[in-house]
């Protein structure tokens, strides 16, 4: 990476951060969202708690999923739209980076704050605390790779009408491998957090790391900002 | 202008589409450092499509183009994050540019379009003019041999914005610098400039 690459890419991760923080009401949002959905569980259920720590770990990824789904529209709606893309595309910030870039502020602040809570969340579902880690540290592998398939998602859909919608039928289904490992890595046998099927996330997260940047570079190509006048 | 005119700009041969209908079919037109051309032509003739052609924003369907120099692009669209500072959208620019950018020098970019007043407000605050002016601020700190993009570049401004843009233009040709303008009003920078007409294609 060159000097003037990093000199860029360090200039958008502080705008990014400045744009988070200003905006942080959505972060919000998409907590509370979180938070909601793991609650509404017990609710309907009932308090009890052979009924509910069969589900806890499913329940909490499910909620991690949706509640990140309604984050990732606006990961580039913004920048595109005010022509922001344009100059990135004219710096000498290549656009895979620039994207990438949005994808880890993206995740700091939205789906850090999710993991921050879950502890909490898994303890209303009756999870044991000696199950934590192996969850968090499949639930931070898991939505670093859902944030990636966002990123793709959001980059295909910019420009294209209902582009919401759009972004949901495309990203769910291809989730669901990290769902799958995901849940799998969340529940080991024996307790041990390292297991072959955190590997396998982290598997899937490397492609998606290597990928999801130059797809949504590709994407972000030649969108268009709207005509101001 | 003293010294060889060395060739920044070439456009060769460039067919431009906008959805499935070829709107100019064979685009030919170079500009020397130091030069202006002036893109003109009624709405739809596809000036906005060429300027974001040369900036690289979309491929044309056919032909080349190339350019030696770095590309400044001032297009519809101001570039500006409505939440933050006008400054601060200067100064994450000049970041993402590489371009060493100093309080001072910012400021006096800011001072170059007079939009020092209401620099320090959300973008979302300013009006159209305004927003023009911060995002021209960005021509100040332009390299000296680059190439200026520029759409529409006095839509929105008033008179004296606008006889503040054609001293910076008027600078940046002294130094060697090019110009590409799509316009409808002639710009008053009084240095001679190339005119490119495009015509409909209906």
């Amino acid at each position: 990476m060159t000097g003037a690459t990093r000199h860029a890419l360090g200039a958008q991760v502080r705008r990014d951060i400045a744009l988070g923080w200003r905006g942080r009401g959505q972060a919000l949002v998409m907590l509370g969202f979180f938070l909601i959905i793991i609650t509404l569980f017990p609710l309907a259920a009932g308090p009890d708690a052979a009924r509910l720590r069969p589900i806890a770990v499913p329940v909490i990824w499910i909620a991690a999923m949706l509640a990140s789904l309604a984050g990732f529209t606006r990961i580039f709606a913004d920048d595109v739209r005010c022509g922001w893309v344009d100059q990135v595309a004219l710096s000498p910030l290549p656009l895979a980076l620039y994207a990438l870039a949005k994808a880890a502020v993206h995740w700091a602040l939205t789906a850090l704050p999710m993991l921050v809570v879950t502890p909490l969340m898994a303890l209303m579902l009756y999870l044991r605390p000696a199950e934590m880690p192996a969850l968090l540290l499949a639930l931070a592998l898991g939505t670093m790779a859902l944030t990636l398939l966002g990123l793709i998602g959001a980059a295909l859909t910019e420009g294209a009408r209902g582009g919401n919608g759009l972004l949901a039928v495309l990203v769910l289904p291809l989730a669901v491998p990290v769902l799958i490992f995901g849940v799998l890595a969340s529940t080991p046998a024996d307790g041990a957090p390292i297991t072959p099927h955190l590997m396998l996330l982290g598997a899937v997260l490397l492609v998606l790391l290597a990928l999801a940047p130059l797809v949504a570079a590709m994407a972000l190509a030649e969108a268009e900002a709207e005509t101001g006048a | 202008m003293p010294g060889e005119h060395t060739t920044g700009l070439v456009i060769d041969g460039v067919a431009l589409v906008r959805g499935m209908r070829v709107i100019q079919p064979a685009l030919s037109h170079t500009i020397a450092s130091g030069g202006m051309t002036l893109l003109t032509g009624p709405n739809g003739s596809g000036k906005s499509t060429l300027l974001r052609a040369v900036a690289g924003r979309l491929r044309p369907m056919a032909g080349t183009i190339s350019c030696a120099v770095p590309i400044l692009y001032v297009g519809h669209a101001d570039g500006l994050a409505t939440t933050l500072s006008g400054r601060r959208n200067l100064v994450d620019w000049a970041g993402l540019n590489g371009l060493r950018a100093d309080d001072r020098m910012i400021d006096r970019a800011l001072a170059a379009m007079a939009a020092e007043p209401f620099a320090d407000l959300p973008a979302r605050m300013l009006s159209r003019g305004q927003r023009r002016r911060l995002a021209l601020a960005r021509l100040a700190l332009s390299p000296k041999a680059a190439l200026w993009l520029l759409d529409e570049p006095a839509a929105g401004l008033d008179s004296a914005a606008a006889a503040d843009l054609d001293r910076l233009i008027a600078a940046h040709l002294e130094e060697g610098g090019m110009v590409l303008a799509a316009t409808h009003t002639p710009l008053g920078t009084g240095k001679t400039h190339d005119e490119l007409a495009l015509e409909a294609h209906p």
